[in-house]
């Protein structure tokens, strides 16, 4: 499988704006039983996402589930080197998702958390941003 | 059922407070029900979180006006799910009943799971009516008998006497579910082969209908 990245968009670039503030929408373990949780800002991939996910599912074989949380919804455009200043906008060169603080990037379930937890340390080699094991927890 | 006791006082309202309350380790709370006024409270966070570890409803609150119980409504957590910030708590009678939603651990293995099976939970907790002081801290059902492709829904859940279930009674619970398999990266000819997404709402230079 290759990178992830939407199969139709509206526009074809993006402004580069900024990551403010924690996550206040996807910062909970919703589907398996344990997640990764990001601890810092930035942006992941969408290859950074599929090395995370041949990670883990290397490492568990044929056992458990994985859910990706985030998908690389944003466009991000270089220039190509030496090039000189001007001519417009770059072209796009990946595609990333913005996280915040909070959100929950990947989530295992069916298996121990001993298992979980190897699993996920694996994932977050992969990740550009400090991440947390996290189990899931009741609503209270 | 056991009920925690907390530590707690009146609080002020206003400006930085609860930041100032927060810092001296309790945390900011409301109480609120039958038709009687809020009262602003603090807790004690080293006690409230025991409580909320062991999956308590309801709790004994000393506020001045002699111990009271109160059911848990809601906690606010911070940004990383990890630290409560806020408690909402709810006068309650004893012999009253309520609706709360109480957590479900499976337990048992799965015969399914060794076909070749993978246990999905897909209902962690479930809505009960129950009385107060009747309150299940979990509910515990078995799923050693689920084979491949079977469910355990709500309508199979025993619960202890007195607990009604309101969610649906056909709601999956959990599920065992033939493992998809490893779904190796097929080999990309060349970086990048399908690099540009589809525009939305331009007109294709192709004839391709849309």
């Amino acid at each position: 499988m290759p990178a992830q990245m939407p199969k139709r968009v509206k526009w074809r670039k993006a402004q580069k704006g900024r990551i403010r503030g924690n996550a206040t929408r996807g910062n909970k373990v919703e589907f398996g039983d344990f997640g990764l949780q990001s601890l810092e800002p930035g942006r992941v991939s969408g290859r950074q996402i599929e090395a995370g996910r041949i990670a883990a599912q290397h490492f568990l074989q044929r056992e458990g589930r994985v859910y990706i949380r985030i998908f690389p919804h944003k466009p991000i455009s270089s220039k190509p080197l030496e090039t000189r200043m001007g001519k417009g906008k770059g072209d796009t060169d990946y595609w990333a998702a913005l996280v915040k603080p909070g959100t929950v990037l990947f989530e295992i379930g069916g298996v121990t958390a001993d298992v979980a937890k190897t699993t996920m340390l694996r994932i977050a080699h992969k990740m550009p941003v400090r991440c947390r094991f996290i189990e899931r927890r009741h609503s209270l | 059922m056991h009920v925690a006791n907390l530590k707690g006082e009146r609080r002020k309202l206003g400006g930085k407070e609860n930041n100032r309350i927060r810092n001296r380790g309790l945390i900011p709370g409301v109480i609120y029900g039958h038709k009687e006024d809020p009262e602003f409270v603090s807790v004690g966070v080293k006690e409230l979180r025991l409580a909320l570890d062991e999956l308590q409803h309801v709790v004994s609150l000393d506020i001045g006006a002699g111990v009271a119980q109160y059911l848990i409504k809601d906690v606010q957590y911070d940004h990383l799910n990890k630290d409560p910030i806020h408690i909402d708590l709810m006068r309650v009678d004893a012999n009253e009943r309520v609706r709360v939603r109480v957590a479900v651990e499976l337990k048992g293995d799965p015969h399914g799971a060794h076909e070749g099976g993978v246990l999905t939970h897909v209902m962690t907790e479930i809505e009960v009516e129950c009385g107060v002081m009747a309150i299940p801290e979990l509910i515990e059902p078995n799923v050693s008998h689920l084979g491949l492709n079977e469910s355990l829904h709500v309508r199979d859940l025993k619960l202890p006497e007195g607990v009604v279930a309101l969610s649906d009674p056909d709601d999956v619970i959990a599920t065992v579910k033939a493992h998809r398999g490893v779904v190796e990266a097929p080999v990309v000819e060349g970086e990048e082969a399908a690099a540009e997404p589809e525009m939305i709402g331009r007109v294709a230079k192709t004839d391709e209908p849309e």
